[in-house]
């Protein structure tokens, strides 16, 4: 049994190292659209995005409030240069080969931790995107700031999977952080809601504490000022919670695992799993937690599934979630859209499958800059974003837009949705996020999270019906002032002249009772009774003089 | 009522509202409702009745702003008439008022049609006539027969107007009745029907007073036959399209109409009954061929009359459901198809001799 499960280690090894010697650029080639790279505008909006996460993770883990600076410069017809520069943290220059020149080298993939990048992909796919479109290398400048500035040009070695360094100087100059130089070909820039201007304004929005400034091939220079001068606190890696768990999971980390027994397994491997909760478990499965883990069968693991699902656990921790906050998500809505109505709201913690915790923020953003213009109108806004990174491409298999189109919005006083100017922020935060695929631009339909999303934003939605419906009745005051003051000075004239009195008197009283009455006017006067009219077509039928 | 009741009542009317006003109250005014909810029909004397609901208009319910305003236009301007002993016709009253809202497009008044019911409405709020207001109507209809009138001292033989029969004014109760030699009154729906009967010389030849309403009767025709079936003794027979409208022109003329139900004991004639056309004619005199289809506004009205408390006797219960099973109306004018004579010389002597006649 041991045997048989080493023999097929091994034999996933060898796969993993076939792979990674012989065909990376194939593996890139072949997997371009899951990482991003497909479409002109698509592969420069991912560049843009692996380096900005690349950015706002390092300096997030530094503590340093983050200043990035973005250029896009067109150099010929789909051929653009690109130059990123950040304050953050700067890369030391044993590292600098490995972050630029290694794909899939990541850390993070194997931590339950909340990063911005998550699968180790990132920006040495820009790397290679920029060697395979131009066959130039990229410029990397760096400097922790300690007086010693590092500039290379770096291309990967894809037979080796390595950083081939092709010039490395380095001088004195007291700066610090990371600036890289890209050039790209069969790309196009556009200010389309999809496009990297679009992406640098919603980071801006989900990341409060962060200043981005933008200078697009136009030359146009556009800063997203930071609302917030704390930086967020770094996420810790946590352990997996017990509910939403999988069987295939379960098998597989507890034959990963060294303890020696089932319930010590238990312990370890989960959070809120305490020995309470592991007798529990014992007392719901047909068999001793004293067995090795690692002999665990199937029927068993579902067992302890099944147990699981019926004992309550204490809900996940969120210290591996970092919500932006209700505050800040505030903040940052009515610096950048600048709505007249706004309500946001952060969601306790929930486990979707794969007993992974997960949070969502939303806001609703009403009037004002809320809604995409186009051209005479505006039109309803998504903002779609995972773990404050902004989803911009495969909207239509996304949980949250699944979410926010099953939301009945016409109960919340928005009769035309698709055409509201309206934008919905949708934040989901978890240690994993379960994308769709590689491009991480969708997240799948979860049950708890489409839940979730739809709770939340139902929850902001009769927030907005409260002041959607003031507003509406404050407007239809003003209307009614107006109706009635277009009817006064005719109406005081004739009166006068019926009652024999003074028409100024007259009409300077109606103003007034015009002013007091239809502003004290509310809910009281509209049950109130419905004066009755006469029907004009009874008259119309009858009537003739 | 005198003059200065009148102008009193008016003025009384602005100075309750003005009393709103620097109370601080929302203007108001009262007013019966004049719709089928607050009509009754009087079984016993054939007549609708209003009944003693009221609806209150307040000119801070934007609804109604424009009509309160619109009212007191009008009251304003009776007040004048009246105080000045001169008489203006609803349209000249409508001229009169109408003009452009200071700072805004908006008219007054738009049409006519927007300040004629209003007069009723200050009509019955004060419990006055429209006369008493000093307005009247345009005329409508026309009287030719065996009467002779008295008008302003003026003699007028009804017999010899030629063709043309005198127009029927809007206001009849200065008429004075002599020589009266006719044995009933014959009330036509169609201005075309009482021209070939004039033609034919039926009033002459018949004995009797033809009155053209040409179409819904207006006040003056109501108020004229009323006087003549009442002060006369003469029995009032009508004659009108074989149609729902017709039908309703007819009710009118008999029982009184919803919008001027408070005037039905001055207007109505009870005891007035319908000759034709009846749905029983079709089959009797052979006018299967000149029937028209009903349309569904025709059936949609029938079934409103069905059910209106005066339209409740078994035979026009009998009439309508008659007509919806035909599915088909006839015009006056379709006997016609006999000859021109025929509605003169035969279908209308015969039928009034056997008192073929609806009630």
């Amino acid at each position: 049994m041991i045997n048989m499960v080493a023999v097929n280690e091994i034999h996933a090894d060898d796969l993993f190292k076939e792979f990674k010697e012989s065909s990376i650029t194939e593996f890139f080639r072949k997997n371009r659209a899951h990482l991003g790279y497909s479409g002109k505008l698509r592969s420069l909006t991912t560049v843009i995005h692996e380096i900005v996460t690349n950015s706002l993770d390092a300096c997030e883990e530094a503590g340093i409030l983050p200043e990035i600076y973005v250029r896009i410069e067109a150099l010929g017809k789909e051929h653009y240069k690109i130059k990123c520069v950040d304050n953050g943290p700067g890369i030391p220059l044993k590292h600098i080969s490995s972050v630029f020149g290694k794909m899939l080298a990541g850390t993070k993939f194997h931590r339950n931790v909340q990063l911005r990048g998550q699968q180790g992909i990132g920006v040495a796919g820009v790397t290679l995107f920029s060697q395979t479109t131009t066959g130039k290398p990229i410029t990397v400048k760096t400097s922790t700031g300690k007086g010693k500035v590092n500039e290379l040009d770096l291309m990967i070695d894809i037979t080796k999977n390595t950083a081939d360094i092709l010039r490395n100087e380095e001088y004195s100059e007291y700066w610090r952080g990371t600036e890289i130089d890209a050039e790209f070909k069969g790309v196009r820039f556009t200010l389309s809601e999809r496009g990297p201007f679009e992406y640098l304004r919603r980071t801006a929005i989900a990341n409060p504490h962060v200043k981005i400034t933008f200078i697009d091939p136009e030359g146009r220079k556009t800063v997203f000022d930071r609302s917030n001068q704390k930086v967020p606190t770094p996420p810790i890696p946590v352990k997996a919670h017990p509910k939403g768990l999988e069987v295939d999971e379960l098998i597989n980390m507890a034959k990963a695992n060294k303890a020696r027994k089932v319930s010590s397994f238990l312990g370890v491997a989960f959070s809120r799993m305490s020995n309470a909760r592991i007798k529990e478990i014992q007392e719901h499965v047909s068999f001793d937690l004293n067995k090795n883990p690692r002999k665990l069968t199937w029927a068993e693991c579902e067992e302890i599934i099944n147990a699981i699902d019926k004992i309550k656990f204490l809900a996940p921790p969120s210290e591996g979630l970092m919500p932006i906050g209700e505050k800040q998500i505030r903040e940052a809505v009515l610096n950048i859209v600048d709505p007249e109505f706004e309500a946001t709201l952060t969601r306790p913690t929930k486990v979707h499958s794969g007993g992974v915790p997960f949070q969502i923020e939303v806001a609703i953003a009403f009037g004002g800059n809320a809604g995409r213009n186009i051209g005479e109108g505006t039109k309803f806004e998504l903002m779609r974003f995972a773990n404050k990174a902004p989803l911009l491409f495969d909207a239509g298999g996304c949980a949250i837009t699944r979410s926010a189109s099953s939301v009945d919005w016409k109960r919340y006083g928005i009769r035309d949705f698709e055409n509201a100017p309206m934008t919905l922020f949708v934040n989901v935060i978890s240690t994993h996020i379960p994308y769709t695929s590689a491009g991480k631009q969708s997240i799948s339909e979860d049950q708890n999270l489409l839940k979730e999303i739809r709770f939340a934003l139902m929850e902001v939605g009769r927030k907005f019906q409260i002041y959607y419906s003031r507003l509406r009745k404050a407007e239809e005051r003003e209307l009614k002032k107006q109706i009635l003051r277009k009817y006064s000075a005719a109406f005081a004239a004739a009166l006068a002249e019926l009652a024999n009195r003074d028409e100024e008197k007259i009409k300077k009283e109606l103003y007034v009772i015009i002013e007091e009455k239809i502003s004290g006017m509310d809910a009281e006067e509209e049950n109130g009774e419905e004066l009755d009219a006469i029907p004009q077509e009874e008259i119309m039928k009858t009537e003739s003089e | 009522m005198a003059r200065e009741k009148i102008v009193s009542k008016l003025t009384n009317l602005g100075l309750n509202i003005t009393d709103d006003i620097m109370l601080h109250e929302p203007p108001r005014m009262h007013l019966p409702q004049r719709n089928i909810r607050n009509i009754t029909f009087n079984e016993k004397e054939n007549l609708l009745e209003l009944g003693s609901k009221m609806s209150t208009r307040s000119f801070l319910n934007v609804a109604h702003s424009r009509k309160f305003m619109q009212t007191i236009l009008i009251a304003s301007k009776c007040k004048e008439l009246v105080a000045k002993d001169k008489t203006a016709s609803i349209r000249e009253l409508y001229y009169q008022l109408k003009h452009t809202i200071e700072g805004t497009k908006e008219n007054t008044f738009d049409d006519q049609s927007e300040s004629d019911p209003l007069i009723v409405d200050l009509e019955t709020s004060l419990g006055v006539l429209r006369e008493e207001l000093h307005l009247k109507a345009d005329d409508k209809g026309t009287l030719i027969g065996q009467i002779t009138l008295e008008d302003s001292g003026d003699f007028i033989d009804c017999s010899k107007l030629g063709r043309s029969g005198l127009s029927v004014p809007s206001i009849v109760e200065h008429y004075k009745f002599h020589e009266v030699n006719a044995d009933y009154i014959l009330v036509i729906e169609t201005g075309a029907m009482f021209d070939r009967l004039v033609e034919e010389k039926y009033h002459l030849k018949n004995n009797c007073i033809m009155v053209s309403t040409k179409g819904q009767a207006t006040r003056g025709c109501r108020r004229l036959v009323h006087r003549l079936n009442q002060e006369l003794n003469l029995p009032a027979i009508m004659f009108t399209d074989g149609d729902p409208w017709g039908y309703y022109i007819y009710s009118v003329m008999k029982a009184g109409s919803m919008a001027l139900a408070h005037e039905s004991r001055r207007l109505g004639t009870p005891q007035i009954q319908l000759v034709g056309m009846t749905m029983t004619d079709i089959d009797a005199y052979g006018l299967e061929k000149v029937t028209e289809t009903l349309k569904e506004v025709d059936k949609k009205r029938i079934n409103e009359l069905l059910q209106y408390p005066w339209f409740q006797k078994k035979e026009w219960k009998e009439e309508l459901a008659l007509m919806a099973e035909k599915g088909v109306r006839i015009e006056q004018q379709a006997l016609a198809s006999k000859s021109l004579e025929f509605v003169a010389e035969e279908y209308l002597p015969e039928k009034i001799a056997k008192k073929q006649m609806l009630p």
